[in-house]
C-alpha cells in the first residue's frame, strides 16, 4: 500500500499536531452536530479515489487546522480535567459536612459552563475545516470510523445534558431529607449489580476480545464509578454526585473515542495494506496505541485542568481586596497545584508506557521520537517539564510560610533546590553538542566534552529525572507536617494501621518484588546477549530485591512507632538504588550490555512507585491525630508565590503544545502509518522554531480567552450574588478563614 | 483588578517570548524543516545524504565523532570497541560470515546483508533491533540502499560501486528480499516469518515446516503478490483445488459431531474402505468409521481457511506475512 499509486495525493494533516487533537478530548455539540453532518454527506471513499487539497485564502491548511485543533484541544482538556476533581473535591465535602468543599466544587464547576461552550465554536470550526480542506482523507477516516463516530455524537448529547443538570441543579439537589429506605436498598442493589458487572467484564466475562489496558480502563473508569455512585445515594445530594459521576464517564468516553482515532493514525489495525476495512469495527476503535493514549490523557488533563483552575486562583488572589477573599483563593490555588501534582506525579510513568507501545508498533517511530528528529524537541520538553518540578517546589516552599511550626524544615529546602537545579541541568546536557569547525577543533576534535558527555547518556538522565520525582516528594512530606507536633504513636491508632501499612508495605513488595523475580530469570538470548552477561541482570534482580527487605524492615519499624525512622530508611534506600547506583551502574550496562539499559530503567521506574505508596500510607499514619502547631494561615501568601501558579499554567500549556507536535510528528510522511502515505505540499516535519511559533500562538490565544471567560463568568457571578445575596450553592457563606484548618486538606 | 491582569499578560508574553527563542536558538543549531530526501545516485555522497537524513540512521548510529547516537554500533573508529571504521571492518566481519555460512562473502556482501537483513550478524552487546530500513516509515529504495552501502564502504574501506550493481549470489538474495518487500508495501519478511508461524504454520508448510494440512506453500511466492493478499483476505474465492471443505453427514442424515461436540467438516485427508479421516481444524484431525457415515458432502465453494485470519493481524503484520510469503519460490533462501 505505501508505494501504491492509489494513495497518491493523500495529505497529512496530523504531522504537526493537527489531527492529533483532531477528535481529542472532549470536542462539543456544534463540532458533533457538524460532523455527522458531514458524515452524512461523505462516502467511505476508502482510499480509492484520488485526493483533494483544498486552501482558504491561501492560508497553510495544515498550520490553519494545527491551529484550530490546538485550540480545540486546549478547552476539550480543561473541559474534561475540571469534573474529574470537582466531583472529588464535592464527595469530600458531603462526607465530612464541610460546606467549604462544596463551594470550592462549585466554583470549578463554574468554570467550566463558558470554556464548554467555547470548546464547542472550536470544535465546529475544526470540523468544517477538516472536511473543507481535507475531504478526501476526512471521508476515509469516516468511513473507517463510521460506528463509532454516530456513539460519539449520542456520547455528547448525556455529556452536554449531565454538565448543565449539574451545574444548574447545584441549588436543586442539595440534600433535604434522606430518601425512603427501599429507595436506598433499590439503589445499593442496582449499584452492586453494576459492580458484579464489572468484575464479570474484568476477568472477561463477557464483551469483545480486547487489550487488558483497555479492559481496565473501561472497568475502573466507566464500571467502577458509576457502581459506587449508585452505592453512595442516599438523598439528592448524592443524585447530584451521581450526576457529576456520569458526567465524567461521558466526558471519559468521548476522550476514548477520540484517542481511538488519533491512535488509528499512528498504528492501524483491522485494515488491510490497501486500506481496506478487513477486520472489525472494535478492532479499529482498540488499535494499539488508543488505549495508551488515553491513560496518558487522563492524567495530562487532571494536571492540566488542575493548573488553569490555579491560575484563575491565583490572579483572583492577587486582585483580592479582603482577607477573607484572599484565604479562600490561597486555598483553591494550594488545592488546585494540589491536585496538578497529583497528575504530574504518575504522568512520565504513563508517558513510559505510551512510549514502550509507540516503539512496539514500530522501532523507528519509537527511535525517532528520543533520538532522531525530535530528540531536541524532548530537551526542549525537559526544559518546560523541568521548570514545572522546580516552580512546584517553589511554590510548595512558599506555602509553609503560612504554616506555623514549618521554621523547622526551611533548612533542608536550599539542599531540595540544590538537588533538583543539578538535576535539571544534568537533565538538560545534551550528549554531542552542535559546533562549528573551529569549537570542535578547540575541544580536540570532538563534539563531546570530556565530562559533560557523560550527562548526556541515559543512565544520567534517568538518575536525575527520578531524583526530581524523589525530591518534590520529599518537599510535600515537609509540607504536610509542617505544623505537626507531638504525634499519636502509631500503635495507638487502633486496627487501621496495622492493616493500611502492611497492606502498602505488600503492594509495594509486589510491584518491585515481580520485576525482581523476572529479571533474576531472565535468559540474556531474549536481548540478543550472550549467556556470560546474565551477571548484569542477576545484580539490579538482586537490588530490587534488596529493596523488598528495604519495604519490610520500614512497615515492621512504622508498626514499631518508628516512623519517621521507617521512611528514612524506605525513602534512603529507594533513592540510593535509584539515583546512585542505577545511575551508576547503567553506565556499565551500557557499555557491557547496552540492550538492558532499557530493563533498568524499568526497575528505577517500579522503586520510586513503590516508594511513593508506602512512604505516604506511613506518613498519613505518622501525623495522623498529632497536635497542631498552629491552624495555617490562609491568604499569607506572598504575590510571587501566585505568579509561581500562573506560571506553572502557561508552561504546562506550552509543553502540551509541544509534546503534541511530538506524538504526531511520528508517523513521519503518512497520515495513517503504513497504509497513506503524505504527499501534500506540507509533508515535511516543521522545525522547532515553527513548532514554538504555532504552540505559542495557541497558548497565547487560549490563555487570553480563558482569561475573558473568567471575567465573564465573574460578572455572572456577581450579579447572581447581588440578586440572591449570596453565591447560589449549598455552602455558599462559608468561609475558609472562618474554620480551623489543620492543613489536612 | 485591570493592573493585575496587566501584570499577568506581561508575564504571558515574557514566557511565550522565551519559548520562541529557545525554538529559534535550536532550530539555529540543529536546521530547520526534516523533508524526505528525493532520488539519490548510487555514491557515498548520495549515501551520506541518505543516513543523514531521509535513511534516519542517525538515530541509532554515529559516526565516529559525528552524531550523538549510541544505541547501535559506531560506524567510524570508536574506542577499543571498533578500531576500525565500517568500510574497513566489513572486509573482516566478511571473514567471519563465510567462515559462519560457508558462502564466500565479501564486503560488499556484509554491508547488504546487515542492511537488508541485519539480524543476520548482530554486534556482540547490542540487539537485535535495527528496523527494517526498506518498510515504513524509512521506506529506502534499493537504490537508495545500495548508496548508503556505498558511504559504508567510504568509510575506511575500497568504494565498489560495480559490486552493488552487479550483485553476487549472496548480495542478489538480499535484493529479491527488498524486492519482495517492497512489493508488498514494504513489510519486513524477517517479522513476516513469525506472523507465519504463530498464524499460518499449524496447516500449512514451508520447505517442510509446519502442518500439512493445507497447501504447501514453498513456491508460493511465484503466483504473485495479489493472489496471495486475497487469499489471505478472501479464502473462499481462491483456494488451491483439493483442498475444498467435506462435512460428514451421519447415518441419520445430519451433520456428524465428533465426541467433542464439534462438527466434523474440514479438509479431506484420507479415505479408504473402512473411515474418512478430516482435518476439522489446525492440527486437529478427526477418522470416522465408515459405519457412522451416510455420506460425505462436498461443498467447492468453501474454503476451510478461516476468513477471520486477518483480524488477527495489524497492518504491518499484514504486509510482513506477504513479504515473506513473496520470498518463497521453491529454492533456498
Amino acid at each position: 500500500m505505501s508505494q501504491s499509486p492509489r494513495f497518491r495525493g493523500f495529505f497529512d494533516i496530523g504531522r504537526a499536531g493537527a489531527i492529533a487533537a483532531l477528535f481529542c478530548r472532549r470536542g462539543s455539540g456544534i463540532a458533533v452536530l457538524s460532523a455527522v453532518f458531514v458524515l452524512a454527506l461523505s462516502t467511505a471513499a476508502f482510499a480509492l479515489e484520488e485526493n483533494v487539497y483544498r486552501q482558504i485564502a491561501g492560508l497553510d491548511s495544515r498550520k490553519l487546522v494545527w491551529f484550530l485543533a490546538q485550540m480545540h484541544l486546549f478547552f476539550g482538556a480543561f473541559v474534561l480535567g475540571v469534573p474529574l476533581f470537582a466531583v472529588l473535591i464535592e464527595i469530600v465535602g458531603w462526607k465530612n459536612k464541610d460546606a467549604k468543599f462544596d463551594k470550592l466544587a462549585y466554583e470549578f464547576t463554574s468554570l467550566l459552563s463558558v470554556a464548554y461552550a467555547t470548546t464547542a465554536a472550536f470544535g465546529g470550526l475544526l470540523a468544517f475545516s477538516l472536511f473543507t480542506l481535507y475531504p478526501t482523507f476526512m471521508g476515509y477516516m469516516a468511513g473507517m470510523f463510521k460506528d463509532v463516530m454516530i456513539l460519539y455524537a449520542a456520547l455528547f448529547f448525556g455529556e452536554t445534558f449531565c454538565l448543565y443538570m449539574y451545574y444548574y441543579g447545584w441549588g436543586w439537589l442539595k440534600g433535604g431529607e434522606p430518601f425512603p429506605r427501599r429507595v436506598q436498598l433499590a439503589l445499593k442493589v442496582a449499584g452492586a449489580i453494576v459492580l458484579l458487572i464489572g468484575a464479570i467484564f474484568f476477568f472477561g466475562g463477557f464483551g469483545p476480545k480486547m487489550r487488558g489496558d483497555t479492559r481496565t480502563f473501561m472497568t475502573v473508569l466507566y464500571i467502577l464509578p458509576i457502581g459506587v455512585g449508585l452505592l453512595l445515594i442516599k438523598d439528592r445530594k448524592g443524585v447530584h454526585i451521581f450526576i457529576g459521576i456520569l458526567l465524567n464517564v461521558f466526558g471519559t468516553a468521548i476522550m476514548q473515542m477520540a484517542n481511538s482515532m488519533a491512535g488509528f493514525m499512528m498504528s492501524p489495525a483491522g485494515v488491510s495494506e490497501k486500506g481496506e476495512l478487513t477486520g472489525t469495527a472494535w478492532q479499529v476503535f482498540e488499535n494499539v496505541l488508543a488505549t495508551p493514549l488515553a491513560i496518558h490523557r487522563m492524567m495530562g488533563n487532571l494536571a492540566f485542568g488542575g493548573l488553569v483552575a490555579g491560575a484563575y486562583a491565583a490572579v483572583k488572589f492577587i486582585g483580592s481586596k479582603t482577607p477573607e477573599d484572599k484565604a479562600h483563593y490561597d486555598w483553591m490555588g494550594y488545592i488546585s497545584n494540589f491536585i496538578a501534582i497529583a497528575g504530574l506525579l504518575p504522568l512520565p510513568f504513563a508517558g513510559y508506557y505510551l512510549g514502550r507501545e509507540v516503539y512496539s508498533t514500530s522501532a523507528v517511530m519509537g527511535n525517532n521520537m528520543m533520538g532522531g528528529d525530535f530528540s531536541w524537541t524532548f530537551i526542549m520538553q525537559a526544559m518546560l517539564v523541568g521548570s514545572l518540578f522546580l516552580i512546584s517546589n517553589y511554590y510548595l516552599w512558599s506555602g509553609m510560610t503560612r504554616i506555623p511550626g514549618s521554621e523547622r524544615y526551611y533548612k533542608y529546602i536550599k539542599y531540595i533546590l540544590g538537588a533538583i537545579v543539578i538535576s535539571f541541568a544534568v537533565w538538560l546536557t545534551p550528549h554531542n553538542l552542535p559546533l562549528t569547525g573551529t569549537e570542535v577543533s578547540q575541544m580536540g576534535g570532538t563534539q563531546y566534552h570530556p565530562t559533560l558527555k557523560f550527562f548526556g547518556l541515559m543512565p544520567a538522565k534517568n538518575a536525575v529525572v527520578n531524583l526530581i520525582i524523589l525530591a518534590t516528594f520529599f518537599s510535600f512530606l515537609l509540607y504536610r507536617r509542617g505544623n505537626k507536633g507531638e504525634m499519636v504513636p502509631i500503635s495507638k491508632q487502633g486496627k487501621a494501621p496495622l492493616i493500611a501499612i502492611p497492606l502498602a508495605g505488600l503492594i509495594a513488595i509486589v510491584i518491585v518484588g515481580q520485576y525482581a523475580v523476572y529479571l533474576l530469570g531472565l535468559d540474556p538470548a531474549a536481548l540478543d546477549l550472550p549467556a556470560d552477561r546474565a551477571g548484569y541482570f542477576r545484580t539490579v534482580g538482586l537490588l530490587l530485591t534488596f529493596e523488598c527487605i528495604a519495604a519490610v524492615v520500614a512497615v515492621i519499624l512504622a508498626l514499631k512507632d518508628k516512623g519517621l525512622l521507617a521512611q528514612f530508611v524506605y525513602l534512603g534506600t529507594t533513592a540510593f538504588s535509584v539515583v546512585f547506583f542505577l545511575g551508576v551502574y547503567g553506565f556499565v550496562v551500557m557499555e557491557k550490555a547496552s540492550p538492558f539499559l532499557r530493563n533498568i530503567a524499568v526497575a528505577q521506574f517500579m522503586q520510586i512507585i513503590s516508594c511513593l505508596v508506602l512512604v505516604t500510607a506511613i506518613d498519613i499514619f505518622l501525623f495522623k491525630g498529632a497536635k497542631v502547631i498552629g491552624p495555617l494561615k490562609w491568604g499569607k501568601m506572598t504575590a510571587r508565590s501566585q505568579y509561581a501558579l500562573l506560571l506553572l499554567t502557561i508552561i504546562i500549556t506550552l509543553n502540551m503544545g509541544l509534546m503534541g507536535f511530538i506524538r504526531s510528528g511520528l508517523r513521519s510522511d503518512w497520515h495513517i502509518f503504513g497504509v497513506m502515505r503524505d504527499t501534500s505540499p506540507w509533508s515535511y516535519t516543521p522545525s522547532n522554531y515553527t513548532m514554538t511559533q504555532m504552540v505559542g500562538l495557541a497558548v497565547f490565544v487560549f490563555l487570553v480567552g480563558v482569561a475573558f471567560m473568567f471575567w465573564l463568568g465573574g460578572i455572572a457571578a456577581k450579579k447572581g450574588k447581588d440578586e440572591k445575596g449570596h453565591a447560589p450553592t449549598e455552602g455558599g457563606d462559608a468561609s475558609v478563614s472562618n474554620k480551623k484548618d489543620t492543613g489536612e486538606a | 483588578m485591570g493592573s493585575v491582569i496587566g501584570r499577568v499578560f506581561i508575564v504571558l508574553i515574557v514566557v511565550i517570548s522565551s519559548f520562541l527563542w529557545v525554538g529559534y536558538a535550536v532550530t539555529s543549531l540543529t536546521g530547520g524543516e526534516k523533508k524526505a530526501a528525493t532520488a539519490v545516485e548510487i555514491s557515498p555522497e548520495g549515501g551520506e545524504a541518505i543516513y543523514w537524513g531521509k535513511g534516519r540512521c542517525l538515530t541509532c548510529h554515529s559516526i565516529g565523532d559525528n552524531g550523538s547516537a549510541v544505541r547501535c554500533p559506531n560506524h567510524g573508529v570508536w574506542g577499543d570497541k571498533f578500531p576500525l571504521a565500517m568500510g574497513a571492518r566489513a572486509v573482516e566481519r566478511a571473514k567471519e560470515r563465510e567462515k559462519e555460512t560457508g558462502l564466500p562473502y565479501t564486503a560488499t556482501d556484509y554491508l547488504v546483508e546487515s542492511l537488508a537483513n541485519p539480524g543476520a550478524y548482530v554486534v556482540d552487546g547490542f540487539k537485535n533491533e535495527m528496523a527494517v530500513v526498506f518498510a515504513p516509515p524509512i521506506s529506502l529504495s534499493l537504490d537508495e540502499i545500495k548508496a548508503v552501502a556505498a558511504y559504508m564502504q567510504a568509510q575506511g574501506g575500497e568504494v565498489d560501486i560495480n559490486a552493488l550493481n552487479a550483485p553476487s549470489e549472496i548480495s542478489k538474495k538480499f535484493y529479491d528480499r527488498i524486492a519482495a518487500a517492497s512489493a508488498a508495501g514494504g513489510g519486513d519478511p524477517g517479522h513476516g516469518e513469525e506472523v507465519y508461524s504463530s498464524q499460518c504454520a499449524g496447516c500449512h508448510t514451508i520447505k517442510g515446516k509446519g502442518t500439512a494440512l493445507g497447501p504447501d506453500l514453498s513456491a508460493i511466492g511465484l503466483k504473485g503478490l495479489k493472489p496471495i493478499s486475497d487469499s489471505i483476505l478472501r479464502p473462499a474465492e481462491s483456494f488451491t483445488p483439493g483442498y475444498e471443505t467435506y462435512t460428514v453427514m451421519g447415518k441419520d442424515g445430519k451433520e456428524f459431531f465428533n465426541s467433542d461436540g464439534k462438527k466434523v467438516s474440514g479438509v479431506k485427508l484420507k479415505e479408504d474402505a473402512d473411515s474418512v479421516e478430516i482435518a476439522i481444524g489446525a492440527g486437529a484431525v478427526e477418522k470416522v468409521p465408515r459405519s457412522n457415515i451416510k455420506e460425505l458432502v462436498v461443498d467447492k465453494n468453501k474454503s476451510v481457511m478461516p476468513d477471520d485470519l486477518i483480524e488477527a493481524m495489524t497492518v504491518k503484520d499484514f504486509q510482513d506475512v506477504l513479504a515473506y510469503m513473496l520470498l518463497q519460490k521453491g529454492q533456498d533462501k
